[in-house]
């Protein structure tokens, strides 16, 4: 029996890893910018333990053609998955810290009692041509134990520099755990070495019971923190955004969601309530044509305003769809630039699982056009099981 | 009377229907009533214990074996399973490294030893995680978060972690948080380019932009955002560095012409002034020294230097307390404070 549950274990291992390479091409057109984008996606498995990835588009702009990686990437992990690495253009997200675009390595190892090693070193990703940056080259790394099927906790640190001068010095904690089957609890804390100080704190307890997940939820952030300890901006001290609150979300019927957010903003002197409520109706058991409605109260001192948003998708035959979207913002000064901000789109999908195409009409009043219409187009084909 | 009564009963049943508290159309399977009339279920999923066996359900014939006048011509299982078992069956073969005759034996051909709760209807005929790991050491692969040993191409899965990291609520929101110590486990099923889509310092256009067809994708700045960004921005100050360059502002800003023009300045009257009560710059620079940043960062800083050196008419922007472990001679200390002069 042990040899047959081998052999099965290597004949399903050398199936996952025999991935056929995926391909996704995407054209979208716009009336308003980007005007045209073509997007072409790419990965696949080259080989036993390794996995490429690349995506890259260009575009037309007010007549300026333009093109970028947004991410090339190679990975690469050891039969057992203990040690794994990274080459290219990708995103690094490490613990607490801030996720950065680089162009760079990364490497992780997982160490005897629970314990993980990981690293990076990269250059920053900068759009086009630009040489605009604040940083030069940046390196971190974090060290994590985990606390069996319960979660981890992990240390993080990183410092970016420009031309050797310390921009950024920043130390994270992670932790995350699962209480229970019912109970999650997450935060991360970020300080700032190089301006001695918090940069951020999020918080986030949830708890499920039946239908009804309920989860609270804190953050703190000293927006000075944030930029590069060489800009005179950094200098001005902390003045923390602050925000808090419970989100419900309850399943009260088969087809039906309700969300309710209640929470409250701080900045400076400024504390506001902030309220969203949402509805979700899907109208069939697979939720392919469905209904959203959701109103919401936001923002602070003189910032506040109140939103309605709603949606529709309806399937129809022959593999299309009907969706619509639309949104109305009231803001309570309107300093001059409107005092309803409406916005809507109504589209027709058309998707076989091979192509994509849809077409829209988007309309809009806002503060930067008085009274705006576009027409969107797009066309996507899929290769492999993308 | 009696017609008012009937409308609130027709109305009632509508809504159970719409709700999915009456179902209409495919009804889940009578697993129940056939394992209570003693059909075994190899009876009817034919060849299931024998290897290879892939995941299958049963076709018409196996139905009319016992049901031999079927009442319509139509495929049993169009009216006879839920449509949710059907599609978690199709992404289950696709993706799932699975061997019912491998498990035939130890289960000494109890099938409800891991269906557990099949009696109660098919909605799930897929057993959760948890009954696997009942039998299956996976320390292994969970330290080495090696989710391929049972999982074949997470990535193009529609799956969500069933109960912890679990994708509902404000997910959007509470992602970051609980990214944070489980960022290997979101590569199980995520790729590079789906944290890029939204973090990448080159993405093009936003996925709610690049899908506009898809009013219920999770995406950031969703809808009307362009009217009401700087609402949004000014209410959390910073956020939006965690995924644009502070100058993203101004590029967007100058090539819109909202900012960039020399001759006349974007802030309210009041701004800057010779009286306190004429420098709202000072206190909205505070709160927000990121929105500052994006014009004034750079060469731009010269503006502030002009008053805020030492000795200078602004007087010092350091809050009390304020420290840093810069040495004067390093930027951005220098700006003000001239090398060789007392601080």
């Amino acid at each position: 029996m042990r040899r047959l549950l081998a052999v099965a274990a290597v004949a399903a291992a050398s199936r996952a890893d025999a991935d056929p390479l995926r391909l996704r091409a995407d054209a979208l057109s716009t009336t308003a910018a980007p005007a045209g984008l073509l997007t072409l996606e790419a990965d696949g498995s080259p080989g036993p333990g390794l996995a490429a990835e690349a995506v890259v588009w260009t575009g037309s702009l007010a007549d300026q053609a333009r093109g970028d990686v947004l991410v090339i990437a190679l990975r690469a992990h050891t039969a057992d998955g203990r040690a794994s690495g990274r080459i290219g253009r990708f995103v690094e997200s490490l613990g607490a810290l801030r996720p950065i675009h680089v162009d760079g390595a990364a490497g992780r190892v997982y160490l005897p009692l629970q314990l993980a090693v990981e690293a990076y070193a990269g250059v920053p990703v900068v759009p086009g041509l630009a040489t605009a940056r604040a940083w030069s080259w940046a390196t971190g790394g974090r060290i994590a134990r985990g606390l069996g099927d319960a979660g981890s906790i992990g240390v993080a640190y990183t410092q970016q520099r420009d031309d050797g001068r310390l921009t950024s010095e920043e130390l994270g904690i992670d932790a995350g755990t699962a209480l229970g089957k019912s109970d999650d609890l997450g935060a991360k804390l970020a300080y700032d070495l190089a301006n001695p100080g918090i940069a951020e704190v999020t918080a986030s307890a949830s708890h499920r019971s039946g239908a009804l997940r309920s989860e609270l939820y804190v953050s703190h952030r000293a927006a000075s923190h944030l930029l590069p300890a060489t800009s005179l901006f950094s200098v001005l001290g902390d003045v923390p955004a602050e925000r808090a609150g419970a989100v419900a979300t309850w399943r009260c019927a088969p087809r039906l969601d309700l969300v309710a957010d209640l929470g409250a903003r701080r900045v400076d002197r400024d504390v506001a309530p902030e309220l969203v409520v949402r509805a979700r109706l899907r109208l069939d058991d697979l939720g392919t044509s469905a209904l959203t409605g959701e109103l919401r109260r936001d923002g602070v001192g003189s910032d506040m305003w109140t939103g309605a948003r709603g949606a529709a998708r309806i399937a129809l035959p022959h593999a299309l769809a009907v969706t619509t979207e639309l949104e109305l913002v009231i803001p309570d000064h309107d300093r001059g630039l409107g005092a309803v901000w409406p916005w809507g789109l109504a589209a027709l999908a058309w998707d076989d699982g091979t192509w994509q195409a849809a077409v829209a009409v988007e309309a809009s009043a806002s503060p930067q056009d008085r009274r705006r219409v576009d027409v969107l187009g797009q066309l996507s084909r899929r290769w492999g099981s993308r | 009377m009696r017609r008012r009564a009937l409308v609130i009963c027709l109305a009632l049943t509508a809504c159970a229907g719409v709700l999915g508290l009456s179902r209409s159309g495919p009804q889940p399977f009578p697993h129940r009533k056939h394992a209570t009339a003693g059909i075994a279920c190899t009876r009817c999923h034919v060849g299931i214990d024998a290897s290879p066996s892939t995941l299958h359900l049963p076709d018409d014939t196996a139905c009319t074996t016992c049901h031999t006048k079927p009442h319509n011509q139509g495929a049993c299982l169009g009216c006879h399973a839920a449509p949710g078992a059907l599609a978690e069956l199709a992404e289950a073969r696709d993706h799932l490294v699975f061997d019912h005759a491998v498990h035939a034996a130890p289960s000494r051909g109890d099938c409800m030893r891991c269906h557990v709760g099949i009696a109660d209807g098919d909605d799930h005929l897929r057993p959760p995680m948890a009954t696997c790991f009942r039998c299956h050491d996976h320390d292994a692969a969970r330290d080495a978060r090696r989710c391929d040993a049972c999982h074949r191409g997470l990535e193009d899965t529609r799956l969500l972690p069933q109960s912890h990291l679990a994708h509902d609520g404000d997910w959007m929101r509470e992602h970051g948080t609980r990214a944070a110590a489980s960022g290997d486990s979101c590569q199980s099923c995520h790729r590079e380019s789906f944290c890029a889509d939204c973090h990448g310092k080159t993405a093009p256009a936003l996925p709610a932009t690049r899908r506009f067809a898809d009013p219920f994708g999770a995406s950031v700045h969703r809808a009307g955002f362009t009217a009401r960004h700087s609402l949004e921005a000014r209410a959390e100050p910073g956020a939006c560095t965690t995924c644009h360059s502070p100058d993203r502002c101004a590029a967007c800003h100058t090539s819109r012409g909202v900012a960039g023009d020399q001759r006349r300045s974007p802030h309210p009257p009041g701004w800057v002034g010779p009286a306190a009560a004429d420098n709202e710059h000072g206190r909205q620079a505070r709160r927000d020294p990121v929105a500052c940043a994006s014009c004034h960062d750079g060469a731009g800083q010269s503006l502030c230097v002009g008053c805020h050196k030492v000795g200078g008419v602004g007087g010092t922007p350091h809050p009390p307390g304020w420290s840093s472990r810069l040495p004067m001679g390093a930027l951005p200390c220098r700006l003000c404070h001239t090398p060789g002069r007392s601080p």
